[in-house]
Parts: structure tokens; C-alpha cells; sequence
């Protein structure tokens, strides 16, 4: 019998019970004939006929439950049976449906995010085969690339069909009214090959447009053009107004196009043959390449090394240095998150298979209270696959309703994630899809599977003793073993879960409490847009800045203003650079690692860092391309740097240092003089300690460096006045990125936190869950064994004893599940390696801690139960039973 | 179910093999020629308990032992008429033997035991 005729049995239905009705007929009417024949009276005879095959009715039933699988044809009863039978017990329902609604919800929201970021390619064409490249120099953090070197890499490589490079500033659209701020892109040729992406409307850069003195020409954002410039149908005849360039629009790049990033609003074409451009030594952009297809990323880092090769043989000085990094661009751009996502969603499997447990030790409770009803439907002929089928139609019930719930939770979090999370790489692309619809209909049923199986499993075993009619009393073991385990698990993955998010929690105080080594409160920042054509007039940039900063001193409540290059002190950031001392006795070559900041004078008393030594460092006059004019820059160390490196000496000041690899400042050989040591700072992020730091006195290394304004009171009220003077002085300029510096730090810690407060949600809904099980569980135990309570209270057994039995039956249990918990989460310390400040993975006090608040919410959730049950009235429970 | 039985009611279990038989003798029968049969070959001996035959017709047919089809009796009635398929026809063989080692051990059992 095919499952095909199962099924066109069970749409046919009518049909087949038709059948079944005709072929006992004839069997009565056949015997009737018999008996009558006998002797019998016609109507005695019909009678007779039928009593002897049976209720018609319930052989008709029987001979169909053969005929049709109960699967199917059963299906749609029980689930109507299930929908009655839960109406009657609303309560439960509800608590069930609303905790896998919960369950489900959020594990499809951190699916939702982990598919997003992680599983699913970046939005081009063959997307796999995009590779982030960088170059590698020794001792140095650089990895942008010399546009020189980028076109080289390009023709004489052979395993990518093209690379390509770029660079993001922030530069001031004014053809509006007001300047807008707008994120550019400066992209080499060959950027549109690589992306595999043609504009939506208009056209790529020609290659005239990508030639030194070449015709201008921008390509815009399907965003920018929507909301600047109105969707007008004639954008490719408008023209954009950077700076004192007029700018025509060749093209309207797609909406789903968002690269570099996904500010990035207009894109103009780089000169890679601009006589500017032709030093080696700059870094200028960011690489990117499409393999060809079939090639390993293996064969081309080979390749490209190679490639490399031959150039440090034709230019020694610098490519010598210098090495090709390859990794996949997705990677490149995920980066950390893909750890913190497997890691939420590692938990939230927990919190759901916890969910699930706890929903299986409620319905075999559940089950065993409805003992008589089953036994009921048994004797009236229900065949035990009908039993189970009903159990699990309930269970099929309330995870549907739980998994329909759930996806409107999850539509909410991952509404919230996309709103909250915008730090967060590729998080606009975190939506409900189809994907998500059938991941979270995948899991309902497994769900629905998981916790109805045990249930179903018991409802069939049940059975044998039902039939005797004596609705076990004496055999509740079996499924109280079931439960009792089942508790027992909740309880250990509650207490996992919970040290992974107390460890957190720890951690995310212990950064709270750091002490930075700079006055992170009261300080305003922003920066104000500039391009890098600047850079052209050095003097000019560097008269700007320092104009700006003037300025800004001068408004009342300021108590103090600097810049500073590249980032914010105390946000996660590295700039890694090689110095050597020139009074270096001995070998004079031995190179001194350091971070590199690089700071306005002022940006010390600013941030509140202590000058220990010397004096504080002025800005020298910079000559035309950035390099100092006359002597080296002013240099500050920090103590660390003194006491590691400069201990040799009498005194750090006076010393001098001369660049090893060149960062920022393009040939900066000339030696920079230390004037100060000042206190240590952790610059390179709260939750590092200070390392060895050069501060070189630079106001401008970059046209859009960061201000930091010390302010006397909150200094998010200054933001009108600095932004209304901002425009009195450069009404060409945008203000932007604007935040108070603690925000700011702690923003970029925002991940860590809210993987911290996930973690903790997730753990302590789990612990509930845990409880609410070991509650349920005990109750049920306490209810079937009233009779042995009554009978021992009657022999003289005390209250006291009565409460210690029952406390003990659950927290012995607790106790074993504890030890697993604890177990688990030692095994399982490697997972929060580096997400953890000031406090070790095996954190004894963390674990103490998590133990002693499960032991006592579990002491209160089994108390409960345990004082009920010495509180039975003996004589009524021995007489009831 | 303490009561002894009323009467010899065929084992469950045997059932099958006593409808694979039947037709393994007759081309076609309907289910009340096979209880008919039964009866008037063990010479009421044994006989089919009504309630139990037609389940156990259906469930052997779904397990492709027998097939049926609507045919009309002398008597000029509609019945449903059962007949065997080859892999019932094995399934008799494996039966039979199987029943013939089950009362060739309990009559051992109870001559020596």
C-alpha cells in the first residue's frame, strides 16, 4: 500500500467508509439470510446478524483506521481535538504558546542576523570571488596601498581579472542651500569590473576621466539621488559642488550598490597618473580584486606574491619592505561579528532546547493527569497510534501558534537590531525573508517534534497499565525519571549560560571602573568635512586646523581644544610604527616599535594627560606635501615609551627619533625631537593597557582629523553654539560625526554590550524557565505521592521531615545539575576568549555566584511544593485514595 | 476479560493464516464465504469472530497479501471479493511452517514435559 493511495484514501474519505458500510451490509444481510434460514424471525434474524459482527459503526471505524493512515485523515481531527482540549485548559496553553513564541522568536532574530552577516554572499555578482588586498610592511599597521604599486599589482598579476582600489573622505556638497556633508569614494579604474555591478542609470568612468587633467565626472548613490536631488529625470545633466569644483553626474549607481561603505554617497574617478601620485611610498588606497574563476585564493597570493617579488628586485627602496595580504573581502568586512553572533546564537539554541524541555515535562505531566480520559478513549476503541497522534496534534498546535508568534517577534528584534545596531557591519541587510520563514517554520516543527516525542513516547507506554484500570498509583517512575532529567538539563544549561553572561557582566564593569589615563568625560568631538586636495597646500590645511581650533577655544565653556589624527583615544585602534633613536650608541640600527599618534600641541592639556617631563611640544612650520619645513616635528613620548626604550639615557627629553616606515607623513626621515614625556594613556582603547607611544605635534595630518573640545559642563549642550560658530567661519564646511567622547568610547564597545545584555536576557529567561520546570515537576511528584505522604504523616512522621524529603528530592537534582552546568561552562571557556576584561574565563567567584542564585531560586521553586505537601490533611488523603 | 472464553475463538494471529489458506484453496471469496469456510472445514471447530475479520481483510490487503474488488453473488448481491497475490502466497508458505513448528514444539512440551 503506497503512501500515494494513503492519501487519496484520506481525500476520498467518504468514499472508502462508503465502501466499508456496503461490504458489512452485505455481510449482515448474508448472515440474516443464514439465520433465517435457521428458523429465525426476519427481524430477529437481521438483529442477531448484527450483534454478531459487532457496533457497525465502530467496525466501520476500525476497519478504516486500517484503511487510512491516521497521519493524515487523523491529522485534522486531532489538531480540532487538540484545539478543544486546550480551550479547556487556556492557562496552559497560553503559558506554553507565549514561551515558544519567545524561544523561537529570538533564536530566528539571531538567525536572521547570523544569516544576514555571515551566511549569506555580499550583495555582487559571484561575490566569493572579491578579495580584500592589502600590503604588509614590516613593524608597521599600514596596509594601504601606493596607487603606483595598485597598477602595477594589476598588470603584471595573473590569476585576478582586475584590482582595483579606493579611498573614503568626507568632503561639503554646496549646491543646496546649506553644505551638506556627503561621504566620497575616490576609486582607481577598473572599479566597476571588480564589483561586477553597472550603473542603474548612465554610465561608468571612461578612461579619459581616470587620466591626470582628464574631464570631471561623479557617479552617485541611488540613495543620493532620491533624496537630494529628487529622483529628477535629468540627474545625468545635473552637476555636483565640491569645493570649488563643479562636477557633472555621469551615472546612478543601484540601491543595492552600498560600497565602501554604505555612507558612501558619490564616487569620483582617482588620476593614478597624477605626477603626485607616482611616490611609492604613499598610501593612498584600500585594495580590492575579483579572482578569475576556478582560482584558489592560495594560487593567488602566490601569485601576487610573486608579482611583489619581482617588484623589490626593481625597486628595492621600499618594496623590499613590503608584502601582499590577501583574505576574502566578506571576512575583511564581517570581522569580529561573526564570533559574537555564533556565540548569541549559540545561546539562544540553548534558551529554545531549554524551552522545549520544559514544554516536554509539562505535557508529560500533563499527560499522566489525564491518565483517566486517555483510559477512557482506549476502552472506547482508540488504537494507541490515535493516542500519541493526539499528543502530538497538541504539541503540533501550540508550536504553531508559538512559531506565528514568534516570527512577529522576530520581525520586531530585527526591526530593533537593524535601528540599534548601525555600527554593525551588513546590519541593513537583516531582514524576515523567505529564508527566515522557512527557518523559523523548520524549527516550529522541530520544535514541535522535540518536545512532543517524549510526551507521545509515555502516552503509548502508558498504556498497558491503563487497561487493568489501576490508573498507576504504584508506576510513577518511569516518567518521573523522564522529567526529573529533563529538569536536571534545564537547569545545567541555565547555569552555563548564566557564568558565560556573568562573565560578561563582570567584564563590561571592570571597563566601567578603568582608569584611562585621560578625562574621557566632558569632551565634545566631531570633525568637519575636507578633501585631500587640500593636502596640496600643506601650510593652508595646517592654518585652517589650527584657525578652527583658535576658534573653538575662544567660545565661552570651552576650556580647551587640540585635534587629534586618526581616531579617538580609547576607541580600539592601532597604529604601529618603527622609530629608531638617533643617539643610539652601538648598533644604530635597532628599530624601537611604538604606537603613533599624531596631535595637536594643546591635545594634552585637553585630554588631561600629565606632562611628567620637559616641555610641551609646539607645531613647527610644515613645508608644502606635509613634510616639516626646516626641523623634524616636536615629539612627546609617553612613560611607558621613556622607561622601555629611553632608559639608557639621562633623560628622555632632548632626544631624537627618526621615523622607520612612513605612515601619514610622507618623508618624514628628518628626525623629530623629543621635547616631553607625558603620563600614559590607553589610547589604543580602554580595555588595553598603555603601550610605548610616540605623539608627534601635527594638527592636520589628515584635511579631517578629530577635535576634541574640553567643555565645563555637559558638552552636548555646546553642539549649537560650536556648530552655529562653525559656520560663521567656514560656511563651506559641514560638521559632523559629533558625540560626546565617553559616548563615543563606549559606542564602540557597543557590541561587547550588547552581546552582554542578550546573554543575559537569554540566561536569566532560562533560569525562569528552569524554574518554572523544577516547580511544575515537584508539584506533579508531591501530587502522586499524597497517598505515601498521608500514610507516613498518619505513622508520625513530622512536617519538617515531609519538607526535607521533597526539598531534597529537588535539590539534589539542582545540585547534579549544577555540577554539569559548571562542568559545561569550563569546557566551554575557550568560547569567551577576548571578549573578557579583568576577569578569567574560570572566574571562581563568577561561577560561586552563578551556583549560589540557582540554589536558591531553586530552593524557593521547590519549597513551594514541599511545604504544600506537608501541609496535606492526612485522614482526608488516606480517604480520598 | 476473566471469563473464560464462550467459545473457540480463533487466536489472534492465526487469523491471517486461516483467511491465507481459504484463499490459497478458493480463486475468490467474499469475507462471509471466507468465515462460511472456515467454520464448515474445521467443522465448527473454529470460528471467526465477525468484529475481527474485516480490520484484519483491510490491513492485509494494504500489505499487499490479498487484493479485492466488487463483484456481484449468485444471489445477486454486491460484495467485495478477496483473492491472493503472489507475495500472500509466500506469506502462507512462511506461516504455515512457522505454525507447523509452533504445535509440533508445544505437542512435544506436552508429551514429555
Amino acid at each position: 500500500m503506497s503512501w500515494l493511495t494513503r492519501l487519496s484514501n484520506t481525500v476520498r474519505s467518504g468514499r472508502v467508509e462508503r465502501e466499508i458500510r456496503r461490504e458489512l451490509e452485505f455481510h449482515v444481510a448474508e448472515r440474516a439470510d443464514e439465520l433465517r434460514d435457521a428458523g429465525l424471525s426476519p427481524e430477529e434474524a437481521e438483529r442477531r446478524a448484527r450483534g454478531r459482527l459487532g457496533n457497525p459503526l465502530l467496525q466501520a471505524e476500525r476497519t478504516r483506521d486500517v484503511d487510512i493512515a491516521l497521519w493524515a485523515d487523523g491529522l485534522a481531527r486531532n489538531l480540532r481535538h487538540a484545539a478543544r482540549s486546550l480551550g479547556r485548559a487556556p492557562g496552559f496553553a497560553l503559558t506554553v504558546a507565549a514561551t515558544l513564541a519567545l524561544g523561537i522568536g529570538a533564536n530566528t532574530a539571531v538567525f536572521s542576523a547570523l544569516d544576514a552577516v555571515l551566511l549569506r554572499p555580499l550583495p555582487f555578482p559571484d561575490a566569493d570571488r572579491l578579495v580584500r588586498l592589502s600590503q604588509k610592511e614590516q613593524a608597521s599597521a599600514e596596509t594601504m596601498i601606493a596607487p603606483v604599486r595598485l597598477e602595477e599589482w594589476n598588470r603584471l598579476n595573473s590569476t585576478f581579472r582586475a584590482v582595483s582600489g579606493y579611498g573614503v573622505e568626507d568632503v561639503s556638497e554646496t549646491s543646496g542651500d546649506l553644505p551638506e556633508r556627503v561621504r566620497r569614494a575616490f576609486v582607481t579604474p577598473r572599479m566597476l569590473e571588480v564589483w561586477g555591478v553597472a550603473p542603474a542609470l548612465g554610465r561608468g568612468f571612461s578612461e579619459e576621466e581616470h587620466r591626470f587633467g582628464g574631464p570631471a565626472a561623479a557617479l552617485v548613490s541611488e540613495r543620493y539621488w532620491r533624496r537630494r536631488l529628487g529622483s529628477a529625470p535629468d540627474v545625468l545633466s545635473r552637476r555636483l559642488r565640491i569645493g570649488d569644483a563643479s562636477v557633472p553626474i555621469v551615472g546612478v549607481m543601484p540601491a543595492s550598490f552600498r560600497f565602501p561603505d554604505r555612507d558612501v554617497d558619490v564616487w569620483f574617478p582617482s588620476a593614478v597618473d597624477a605626477p603626485y601620485a607616482q611616490s611609492r611610498r604613499s598610501t593612498w588606497y584600500t585594495g580590492v580584486g575579483r579572482l578569475r574563476p576556478g582560482v584558489t585564493l592560495e594560487e593567488a597570493r602566490a601569485d601576487l606574491s610573486a608579482v611583489q617579488a619581482r617588484l623589490a628586485r626593481q625597486f628595492p627602496d621600499p618594496d623590499r619592505k613590503i608584502g601582499v595580504d590577501l583574505r576574502p573581502l566578506k571576512q575583511d568586512l564581517v570581522g569580529g561579528m561573526g564570533r559574537t553572533l555564533w556565540l548569541l546564537f549559540g545561546a539562544v539554541s540553548v534558551l529554545l532546547l531549554i524551552a522545549c524541555t520544559n514544554i516536554a515535562a509539562l505535557l508529560v505531566a500533563r499527560g499522566m493527569a489525564r491518565r483517566p480520559e486517555i483510559a477512557v478513549r482506549r476502552s472506547l476503541g482508540a488504537s494507541r497510534a490515535a493516542i500519541a497522534g493526539l499528543v502530538l496534534a497538541e504539541t503540533l498546535l501550540l508550536a504553531l501558534a508559538g512559531g506565528a508568534l514568534g516570527l512577529l517577534v522576530a520581525g520586531v528584534a530585527t526591526a530593533a537590531f537593524r535601528a540599534l545596531g548601525t555600527g554593525l557591519p551588513r546590519v541593513d541587510e537583516v531582514v524576515v525573508n523567505g529564508r527566515i520563514l522557512l527557518y523559523c517554520s523548520v524549527s516550529t516543527l522541530g520544535v514541535a517534534l522535540v518536545s512532543g516525542l517524549a510526551p507521545a513516547v509515555r502516552a503509548l507506554r502508558e498504556d498497558a497499565g491503563l487497561a487493568t484500570g489501576e490508573s498507576g498509583r504504584t508506576q510513577v517512575s518511569g516518567g518521573q525519571r523522564l522529567q526529573w532529567a529533563l529538569v536536571g538539563g534545564q537547569v545545567a544549561l541555565s547555569v552555563t549560560l548564566l557564568t558565560g553572561a556573568g562573565l560578561l557582566v563582570r567584564s563590561v564593569h571592570a571597563l566601567a571602573r578603568v582608569e584611562p589615563g585621560f578625562e574621557k568625560t566632558g569632551v565634545l568631538t566631531f570633525r568637519m568635512s575636507g578633501s585631500w586636495s587640500e593636502s596640496a597646500d600643506y601650510p593652508a590645511l595646517v592654518a585652517r586646523v589650527g584657525r578652527t581650533i583658535d576658534t573653538l577655544r575662544a567660545l565661552p565653556g570651552v576650556e580647551g581644544a587640540a585635534t587629534t589624527g586618526w581616531s579617538l583615544p580609547g576607541t580600539p585602534t592601532e597604529w604601529e610604527s618603527s622609530f629608531a633613536l638617533v643617539e643610539a650608541s652601538g648598533d644604530a640600527d635597532r628599530r624601537i616599535i611604538a604606537d603613533l599618534r599624531v596631535v595637536s600641541p594643546e591635545y594634552f592639556a585637553t585630554m588631561g594627560i600629565p606632562l611628567l617631563q620637559g616641555e610641551r611640544c609646539e607645531q613647527r612650520s610644515v613645508g608644502t606635501r606635509g613634510a616639516p619645513a626646516g626641523q623634524g616635528y616636536d615629539l612627546m613620548v609617553n612613560r611607558a615609551f621613556a622607561a622601555r626604550h629611553l632608559s639608557d639615557h639621562a633623560s628622555a627629553v632632548g632626544l631624537h627619533l627618526r621615523a622607520y616606515a612612513e605612515g601619514a607623513l610622507e618623508d618624514a626621515s628628518r628626525p623629530g625631537r623629543i621635547m616631553g614625556v607625558v603620563g600614559d594613556a590607553r589610547e589604543q582603547g580602554i580595555d588595553r593597557l598603555p603601550v610605548p607611544t610616540v605623539y608627534t605635534c601635527l594638527s592636520a595630518p589628515t584635511p579631517t582629523p578629530f577635535f576634541v573640545v574640553r567643555t565645563s559642563g555637559d558638552p552636548l549642550a555646546l553642539v549649537g553654539a560650536v556648530r552655529a560658530r562653525m559656520k560663521e567661519l567656514e560656511p563651506q564646511r559641514s560638521v559632523y560625526d559629533v558625540g560626546a567622547l565617553d559616548e563615543r568610547i563606549d559606542g564602540a564597545y557597543g557590541q561587547r554590550r550588547l552581546l552582554t545584555l542578550l546573554l543575559v536576557v537569554f540566561s536569566l529567561s532560562a533560569l525562569s524557565l528552569a524554574a518554572v520546570g523544577l516547580y511544575g515537576t515537584l508539584s506533579y511528584t508531591v501530587g502522586q505521592r499524597q497517598r505515601e505522604v498521608g500514610l507516613r504523616m498518619a505513622l508520625g512522621a513530622r512536617r519538617a521531615d515531609i519538607v526535607r524529603q521533597f526539598l531534597g528530592q529537588g535539590l539534589r537534582v539542582v545540585g547534579l545539575a549544577c555540577a554539569g552546568g559548571v562542568g559545561l561552562a569550563l569546557a566551554l571557556r575557550r568560547v569567551l576568549a577576548g571578549l573578557l576584561y579583568g576577569v578569567s574565563a574560570t572566574d571562581a567567584a563568577t561561577l560561586l555566584g552563578v551556583v549560589a542564585m540557582v540554589a536558591v531560586v531553586a530552593a524557593v521553586a521547590s519549597l513551594v511544593p514541599a511545604v504544600r505537601a506537608a501541609r496535606l490533611d492526612p485522614m482526608r488523603v488516606l480517604r480520598e485514595s | 476479560m476473566s471469563a473464560p472464553p464462550p467459545r473457540n475463538d480463533v487466536l489472534q494471529g492465526t487469523l491471517s493464516l486461516l483467511v491465507l489458506k481459504t484463499l490459497a484453496a478458493s480463486r475468490r471469496l467474499h469475507g462471509y464465504a471466507i468465515t462460511s469456510h472456515i467454520q464448515r472445514v474445521s467443522e465448527d471447530l473454529l470460528r471467526v469472530e465477525e468484529g475481527s475479520l474485516y480490520p484484519a481483510l483491510h490491513r492485509m490487503e494494504q500489505l499487499g497479501l490479498l487484493r479485492s474488488e466488487w463483484g456481484v453473488t449468485d444471489k445477486n448481491r454486491e460484495a467485495r471479493f478477496y483473492s491472493l497475490t503472489a507475495k500472500g502466497r509466500r506469506q502462507l508458505a512462511r506461516e504455515e511452517e512457522s505454525w507447523n513448528r509452533l504445535t509440533e514444539g508445544v505437542g512435544r512440551v506436552l508429551r514429555y514435559a
